[in-house]
């Protein structure tokens, strides 16, 4: 990599072993004993919050079990990419069968199921299934938000670990770590904007520093930070928020069809980033935001129930007009 | 004189003039007939059962002197039956155009609303390739063309609309019908069936027969056994009906009478609810209703038939939830998420493969890759239009151009 050249910081700056991760010591120390002896590690689960470290660890397992080679020993995957039990039968289970053992001195081969708790039910059936009668040939690391979404069977297949969210100043001493590598110039009130605002979740943190960074050079101050924020917050979703707590309905709903159209947002993720602008709403009082969030609760989980997810999320516009007048 | 013919047999038109009502869909097809070079090569004849649509092509055939190849309902209509019938057909223009005075063929498929279910499997797609492809005009005819399925066959078809024909003119007819069976008949007696057709010239006809066949005069209080007939009704009509009904039962009965497309339904009703309803709290109330009529829709899935009737109980209650403050109101129609959906499917394709190489880049789902990357990706280009990041995420110049234009979230 040249020095002019200019990626990503997220996958720049991911850590490449284990010693290099932040904040996660408890996790890091009992994955360490495992790659002491790789033949005994387990299965592994990860679960935690957004931008906690969950796929970088997994990486680093990667890395230290194979060593440069890694990829060709690792079948990575997406589970909300692909996640019908097609995939588990065919790639998951081919590549579990004729794992690359014998061609180097891999103890196995490792497959990383990233977002497994997005994975279907008939699919997590299967899967448990190949666990069990691939365990000679290879390895599971399953990677989730939410360790109750995988099926007890898979779990108790597994060894959990959880990863909560990133602690503030560990936060503060990375972003810091990687702005002096950019010689950059990061003043403390914009280090801690940064990790105000990305919540524990250092994929953002890092993301908005290089954005920042590439609207001003050598300082970066509170200023720069707050445009960026407010520019990469979501505000078409902020907007229908607004419209609909006003009470226009119509309008809020219109927005919501541009969502879907330009984004092709399936409803959940609409309820999701509702729920995540709403409580961020400062006009409206603590027991407002939890009437509102007994709402979209309601129509979350109705659509689980439901035919077509429009419906309920109009649904739910209506209700929040009607809480607006 | 007694025959064992049907009556709707017996009269039907056996020239266009004889083709009663719906004067401007007449022209219409007649001119389409005539031209030389279509514009559309196929025609959809559209409009409520019994008012002449099947008629007029007989009636039109019998002047013009051309032979109608018929296909309707009662075949089995699968893209193989549809080949094999329309294809030959439609690519040879028959012998006999030249040995006699005929004037050539028309394809005409009657009722392609009809049964297009797992049944006739493909069937929709070979008939818009038989249009395509065809020497010869077809011609087609349907009830309900809101229809989802027919979608596709409208954009290829000239659309002619046909309506219900008016009452006079029904009372006329029957009266010559009279006239031709030797019935004395009382004005009103026609009246009331002609009312009771509900526009149906066809149902009339088989009415009169019913009570008048043989008789010397026909009076009123013959028709007291009529019942009004159950009507197909469109989405249009079943929206229009439903949101106007006074009580729930009325409402459930015009969705029970109707025979639309469930999903679609639920669709349109939820477009036109805020039409419907100005106060905010009706409108909550009645979209908390349909939320509950579509949690129902999804637990009848495609076997528990039986839940249907919560669906409907639901949506009538939902219709009416302050009948007094009904107003007519300007419907929409189409639903529309399909036409948000279809306008913006290109620009979501490519949102996809620009969240695929994200994707593969930076080890995230392409939701994640959608939701916290692409807002920050989108800044640094806009910052710096030659970042090197472009060409690290493996992106094309025509992504980043719809990087840049993307809306923000």
């Amino acid at each position: 990599m040249t020095i002019n050249e200019e990626i990503m910081w997220v996958e720049k700056y991911r850590p490449k072993t284990l010693d290099d991760i932040v904040d996660l010591s408890h996790v890091v120390e009992s994955l360490k004993a495992f790659l002491k002896n790789p033949h005994s590690m387990p299965h592994l689960l990860l679960a935690g919050i957004p931008g906690t470290g969950k796929t970088t660890v997994a990486l680093c397992i990667a890395r230290q079990l194979f060593g440069e080679k890694w990829k060709s020993f690792t079948l990575e995957l997406n589970a909300s990419d692909e996640r019908g039990i097609n995939t588990v039968r065919d790639r998951i289970k081919d590549f579990s069968r004729y794992g690359r053992t014998g061609f180097g001195e891999a103890p196995f081969s490792l497959i990383i199921l990233d977002e497994s708790d997005q994975m279907t039910g008939p699919a997590q059936t299967a899967l448990r299934r190949i666990m069990e009668t691939s365990s000679r040939t290879s390895r599971f690391i399953l990677i989730c938000n939410y360790s109750n979404k995988i099926i007890e069977p898979i779990q108790s297949r597994c060894a959990i670990f959880r990863f909560s969210k990133l602690d503030k100043v560990a936060m503060i001493d990375h972003l810091k770590k990687i702005a002096k590598t950019e010689n950059l110039r990061l003043l403390d009130a914009a280090a801690e904007r940064i990790v105000e605002y990305s919540e524990g979740d250092l994929r953002h943190a890092i993301n908005a520093l290089q954005t920042t960074a590439a609207y001003q050079k050598d300082v970066i101050d509170e200023q720069t930070v707050l445009q960026v924020f407010g520019e990469a917050s979501p505000r078409q979703v902020q907007m229908m928020l607004n419209k609909a707590l006003s009470g226009n309905f119509i309008e809020a709903r219109k927005m919501m069809y541009d969502l879907i159209g330009q984004y092709g947002f399936s409803g959940s993720e609409i309820v999701r980033q509702i729920q995540r602008e709403l409580i961020k709403i400062p006009h409206l009082s603590d027991s407002q935001k939890a009437e509102l969030t007994d709402i979209i609760g309601e129509y979350d989980y109705r659509m689980t129930q439901g035919a077509n997810s429009d419906i309920q999320l109009s649904a739910l516009l209506a209700q929040f007009s009607k809480f607006g007048k | 004189m007694k025959t064992n013919l049907l009556w709707v047999e017996k009269y039907r038109p056996k020239k266009i003039s004889d083709v009663v009502g719906n004067e401007l869909a007449k022209t219409e097809l007649i001119n389409w007939l005539q031209s030389k070079r279509h514009k559309k090569k196929g025609v959809l004849l559209y409009g409520p059962a019994g008012v002449g649509k099947t008629a007029l092509v007989n009636a039109a055939s019998n002047q013009f002197n051309f032979s109608i190849i018929e296909m309707n309902a009662s075949d089995t209509r699968t893209e193989k039956a549809i080949n094999k019938i329309g294809k030959p057909a439609t690519s040879f223009i028959a012998l006999d155009t030249f040995s006699s005075e005929r004037r050539g063929n028309i394809l005409f498929l009657d009722e392609v609303d009809g049964v297009f279910g797992r049944q006739d499997r493909g069937g929709i797609k070979a008939i818009i390739n038989i249009i395509k492809e065809s020497l010869i005009p077809v011609v087609m005819a349907a009830n309900d063309v809101d229809q989802q399925k027919l979608r596709p066959l409208k954009k290829v078809c000239q659309m002619i609309r046909f309506q219900q024909i008016r009452i006079p003119l029904i009372i006329t007819t029957l009266r010559k019908i009279c006239v031709a069976e030797n019935i004395q008949a009382e004005f009103e007696a026609l009246e009331r069936i002609a009312q009771n057709s509900l526009g149906d010239m066809r149902s009339a006809i088989n009415d009169l027969q019913s009570i008048g066949e043989g008789k010397q005069f026909l009076k009123l209080q013959d028709t007291a056994f009529l019942t009004v007939r159950n009507k197909d009704v469109g989405m249009y009509d079943t929206l229009k009906g439903m949101f106007s009904s006074e009580t729930i039962g009325d409402s459930a009965m015009v969705l029970n009478r109707s025979n639309v497309n469930y999903d679609d339904f639920l669709l349109s009703f939820s477009d036109n609810l805020p039409l419907r309803y100005r106060n905010p709290t009706d409108l909550a109330t009645a979209y908390d209703l349909v939320s509950r009529a579509d949690m129902f829709r999804g637990r009848v899935g495609t076997d528990n038939w039986h839940l249907l009737r919560y669906f409907f109980n639901f949506l009538a209650e939902a219709a009416t939830v302050s009948p007094k403050s009904y107003k007519s109101f300007d419907l929409i129609y189409p639903p529309m998420r399909i036409m948000k959906l279809f306008w913006t499917k290109g620009k979501r394709t490519n949102l996809e493969n620009i969240c695929a190489k994200i994707s593969l880049r930076c080890h995230v789902s392409q939701n994640t890759a959608k939701t916290d990357m692409i807002p920050y990706i989108k800044m640094m280009i806009k910052k710096q239009k030659s970042s090197s990041i472009i060409s690290w995420l493996k992106l094309e110049p025509n992504d980043v151009d719809f990087l840049l234009k993307l809306n923000d979230l």
